[in-house]
């Protein structure tokens, strides 16, 4: 079992230049970072890709990692899901069809669903929970699935406006409950 | 509008970005400002380090190991060896003017004097027991290409041949990719990958389009052939 300290320490060693530390540290975390690539993208070709990318930029930036105050699985993690959420936008700035987004909607889990929760899973959880769920649900979309604010009107059903003023709003009251 | 008020708008602001809904034109803006504002990182590290534990209930999914032969061969390229099967052409191509004299020698002389780069020293027979499917694979270590014949057979209905190598000694096979319809292909094999084939075992398994998820085959394993050297 890898432990936070162990990942902490890998980086640590690969941001001094250490390949057999990457090669350790890319056994421990590719596949969850694979893992979210893969949910985000839903191509395994553009997730091989976006993974490749960003172990290059761990390579390249795990020097820097120790002043950025990032917990070593949340560093790599939104690293990672940024770079595939640029790739989601890129493949979708050409051509986006209302079928598409539609077809989107279809494939995310349902708001009930969604807002089931697990114990295990931090305050965030327990914050979601209070919002209504149609609006706790907007929000896992856009973190987990990368939806953008056209696909999460398009699925909700209201206008792009609407599902800003929502999504800010239960930002704000995410943020009361979590420094609670 | 008060100091309260810019300081929510901030709050919103900075989750907006950690979920990646900003447009591109937002985005940069917020990250010009990033750059100068150190509370305003403190509220984006805050909504990253509570929005990652969402990330708790995506599943593990193992990558192909051929990512991560790509990923050390795109940052640590290998040294050129002298390998077995050391070529004329290999003198030159390691020099800084492989390039230029590449194209002179393309642009000066006709298609058919181009020598055929592609010249294997290694080969293996991959094939079922019941023959129903056989392929030929060749190996040119200078090129890096792994040249593949299907002589017979295919993919069965709705599923992809993937082939594998096994190297001499490895405990897991590395995926070299789906086959594609056309009975004769060409794979690129990364580096780190060349000096594996000596002595390795080639394997083709039955997979789900797209080819295995898991990273090791998940189907029959159909044919397979020790790799030799000519």
């Amino acid at each position: 079992m890898t432990t936070r300290n162990d990942v902490e320490n890998m980086i640590a060693q690969v941001g001094l230049g250490d390949r057999a530390a990457f090669s350790s540290l890319y056994d421990a975390t590719s596949a969850k970072l694979f893992g979210v690539c893969l949910r985000i993208l839903n191509d395994r070709a553009e997730a091989e890709d976006v993974l490749q990318e960003a172990f290059v930029r761990i390579w390249q930036k795990s020097n820097t990692y120790a002043a950025n105050g990032y917990s070593p699985m949340t560093w790599l993690i939104t690293l990672t899901r940024n770079l595939a959420i640029d790739k989601l936008r890129a493949r979708k700035a050409g051509s986006v069809d209302i079928d598409e987004v539609y077809d989107l909607a279809d494939s995310g889990p349902t708001p009930e669903a969604a807002a089931v929760a697990s114990s295990e899973r931090g305050q965030i959880d327990g914050c979601l929970n209070e919002l209504e769920p149609e609006r706790a649900g907007a929000v896992r979309d856009a973190y987990l699935e990368g939806h953008s604010y056209n696909e999460l009107a398009a699925k909700y059903g209201v206008p792009l406006n609407t599902m800003r003023t929502w999504l800010r709003r239960s930002l704000a009251k995410l943020k009361d409950c979590l420094t609670r | 509008m008060t100091a309260a008020d810019d300081h929510n708008d901030d709050v919103a602001l900075a989750g907006e970005y950690a979920l990646h809904l900003l447009d591109a034109e937002e985005r940069r803006a917020f990250e010009g400002r990033l750059n100068n504002e150190s509370a305003l990182r403190v509220l984006v590290s805050e909504w990253d380090a509570h929005f990652v534990s969402l990330s708790d209930e995506t599943a593990l999914v193992t990558p192909p190991a051929i990512v991560k032969a790509r990923i050390e061969d795109a940052l640590f390229p290998q040294p050129v060896k002298a390998r077995s099967g050391f070529s004329f052409w290999r003198a030159f191509m390691g020099a800084g003017f492989a390039a230029a004299l590449g194209l002179a020698v393309l642009v000066a002389l006709p298609p058919a004097n181009v020598p055929d780069p592609f010249t294997p020293s290694f080969t293996a027979e991959l094939a079922a027991e019941d023959q129903s499917l056989v392929v030929f694979a060749r190996f040119a270590p200078d090129a890096g290409i792994l040249r593949i014949d299907r002589q017979s057979g295919e993919a069965r209905s709705g599923r992809v041949l993937e082939l594998w190598l096994i190297a001499e000694g490895a405990t897991a096979p590395v995926s070299l990719g789906v086959l594609p319809a056309d009975s004769e292909t060409d794979i690129m094999l990364p580096a780190v990958l060349i000096d594996a084939i000596a002595g390795g075992t080639l394997a083709i398994s039955d997979e789900p389009i797209g080819g295995s998820t898991t990273g090791a085959p998940t189907g029959d394993v159909l044919a397979a052939g020790v790799v030799i050297s000519i």
